[in-house]
């Protein structure tokens, strides 16, 4: 009994030891063991100021990668723990950890730069925005431009606006986006409109014989009027010198050739004046009727017409007139050239019935006319 | 005698033991969770994006918190709880901090809305007496043109407020705002310049 007691008291001394001896080396082990919640912590850190950087939006790739890892690691860390604690291994955790605050790191400085790259190039695209504006402004606002090129142009402008209250913001990648709308239709507004102004000026070769003719037939001391469709000016020469200018309007589709009644453009070509009215002959002030339609716009109205290019039904149209209840600011009339009162007043005395009245859209190249602008 | 004494004593140690052991807060963990999407859904993340950044990265924090203390011989999620506490309110100040920042726009672009309208007026009244002529034609055709962008986008301003994009609706009435008083400027300064010719 006596034996018993003592190698019972022998047994729980030597279990109680080694007990103790595998608490202590679980506890070395353990407390030796590297965590990753500071590498975490740190990561996760990183990505916070990534993202405060706006690496989300300039540096995605990089930012969403380090965000996976980091999202990695901390899945990883609480599989591990899940693990018993002796077998546990934080090695994997921690380098995701460190690879993630590396990647946002990277993030982030790749983020300032491109932000800054960004910056500078919205303003550079700004300046080029500007001057496609400036240009549309110059040459081609007073056309008489289709609808879908006005709102084209309308749109370029509105977006711009947007882009630049973004940029003010600081939504850089915002203003990136609305500026690449605003260029689209900026780009095709200009081009539609370039195209247009080049079109029309096919028939400058045409418009210069038709003015130096006009400006020749003045030579002998005959007062010729010479009407300049893209300057919006009518000139009386006289003995090869322009003698008087008048500034004047047309109708709203002046920059077409004139093919039929109603069209509203106003007529390129040689006439003469018929007839001039005043007092309750003509509800225009002063009016100063032409021979429209000429022998030329016969030929090309019927032309036309054998073509299938205009309505059978279609009219050759007349009573296109120099006219006063001008200056108005726009082209207003139905095709007519419209004067201010006081200008037809001075314009009736200087000329009579049978004055030659020559009308082109441009008597000077289109070079000329943009001020050697490149568009 | 002894021996039970042992035996009693280790039971007890034993029981210390477990009782120490704490569960993860899984329910605390979920709730904060949830509480972020919710604040996610309310549209937290554009309307008041610093506040919700700060709400994710407590959660976050929260979520090592658990882990450090599951890494432990014995867990505690003391710590762990009050950040997951501190998630779930916060979340909640988030959602209503959000929800008055959409009310505030939403008042912004609506008063925008019938500034500009008021502004389409006043400036086509004015261009009724601003100077004509050859330049006063250039510049009333541009004026006109700037004027109808401003008018159109006050339409589609209305459109994207009632589909509820409150951010897209207000910078463009923005743009719609700083145009159409621009307009206003440059009428004024032209009918000023004409009446000081007279």
């Amino acid at each position: 009994m006596a034996l018993n007691r003592k190698k019972i008291k022998w047994i729980v001394v030597i279990l109680s030891s080694v007990i103790f001896l595998v608490i202590t080396v679980c506890v070395i082990i353990v407390s030796q063991r590297d965590l990753p919640n500071d590498d975490l912590r740190k990561a996760r850190e990183a990505l916070s100021e990534a993202k405060e950087a706006e690496a989300d939006v300039y540096s995605d790739t990089k930012y969403k990668q380090a965000t996976q890892i980091y999202e990695l690691g901390m899945k990883n860390w609480s599989r591990e723990n899940d693990r018993f604690i002796l077998v546990r291994d934080y090695t994997g955790v921690i380098s995701s950890a460190r690879k993630a605050k590396k990647i946002a790191e990277e993030s982030k400085e790749e983020s300032i730069a491109k932000a800054d790259d960004l910056s500078k190039n919205v303003d550079a695209a700004f300046v080029s925005m500007e001057k496609k504006i400036e240009l549309y402004n110059k040459l081609f606002k007073n056309l008489p431009i289709p609808k879908s090129v006005f709102d084209a142009h309308n749109k370029s402008k509105m977006f711009f606006s947007e882009s630049k209250i973004a940029q003010g913001n600081g939504k850089l990648k915002d203003a990136e986006i609305l500026f690449k709308k605003a260029e689209i239709y900026a780009n095709h507004a200009n081009t539609a409109a370039a195209k247009m102004l080049r079109d029309f000026f096919n028939d400058f070769g045409r418009w210069k014989n038709l003015a130096n003719d006009a400006i020749a037939a003045s030579r002998g001391g005959n007062k010729v009027i010479l009407v300049d469709k893209v300057a919006h000016i009518l000139y009386v020469y006289q003995s090869g010198k322009s003698i008087r200018s008048y500034d004047v309007e047309f109708g709203a589709n002046w920059m077409a050739r004139k093919e039929v009644a109603g069209d509203k453009a106003t007529p390129e070509g040689n006439y003469h004046i018929t007839s001039k009215k005043d007092g309750g002959s003509t509800a225009y002030h002063k009016a100063m009727m032409l021979d429209y339609p000429n022998g030329e716009d016969r030929v090309h109205f019927a032309q036309m017409k054998r073509q299938g290019l205009i309505s059978r039904r279609a009219g050759i149209g007349n009573l296109i007139e120099i006219h006063g209840n001008g200056g108005r600011g726009f082209d207003w009339t139905t095709g007519c050239v419209g004067m201010r009162d006081r200008d037809i007043d001075d314009l009736f005395r200087v000329v009579g019935s049978g004055t030659r009245v020559t009308i082109v859209g441009s008597i000077e190249p289109l070079s000329t006319v943009t001020g050697g602008v490149d568009f | 005698m002894k021996s039970k004494l042992i035996i009693a004593i280790a039971a007890m140690g034993i029981t210390v033991l477990f009782s120490s052991c704490q569960k993860v807060p899984q329910a605390e963990i979920d709730a904060a969770t949830a509480s972020i999407q919710e604040v996610k859904d309310a549209g937290a993340d554009l309307y008041v994006p610093e506040a919700y950044q700060a709400l994710v990265d407590s959660m976050k924090s929260a979520n090592e918190k658990v882990e450090v203390a599951k890494a432990k011989w014995f867990p505690s999620y003391t710590k762990a709880k009050a950040t997951l506490a501190y998630v779930s309110q916060a979340a909640v100040d988030t959602k209503a901090k959000s929800e008055a920042r959409k009310v505030e726009l939403k008042a912004e672009t609506t008063t925008m809305i019938g500034e500009v309208k008021a502004l389409v007026e006043e400036n086509k009244a004015l261009i009724a007496k601003a100077p004509r002529g050859k330049e006063g034609r250039e510049a009333l055709e541009a004026i006109k043109s700037d004027l109808a962008v401003a008018e159109t986008t006050v339409t589609e301003v209305e459109g994207l407020l009632a589909n509820g994009d409150l951010l897209g609706s207000n910078s463009k009435i923005k743009a719609a705002k700083e145009k159409a008083t621009s307009i206003k400027a440059e009428l004024e300064a032209a009918i000023a310049a004409k009446g000081g010719k007279k």
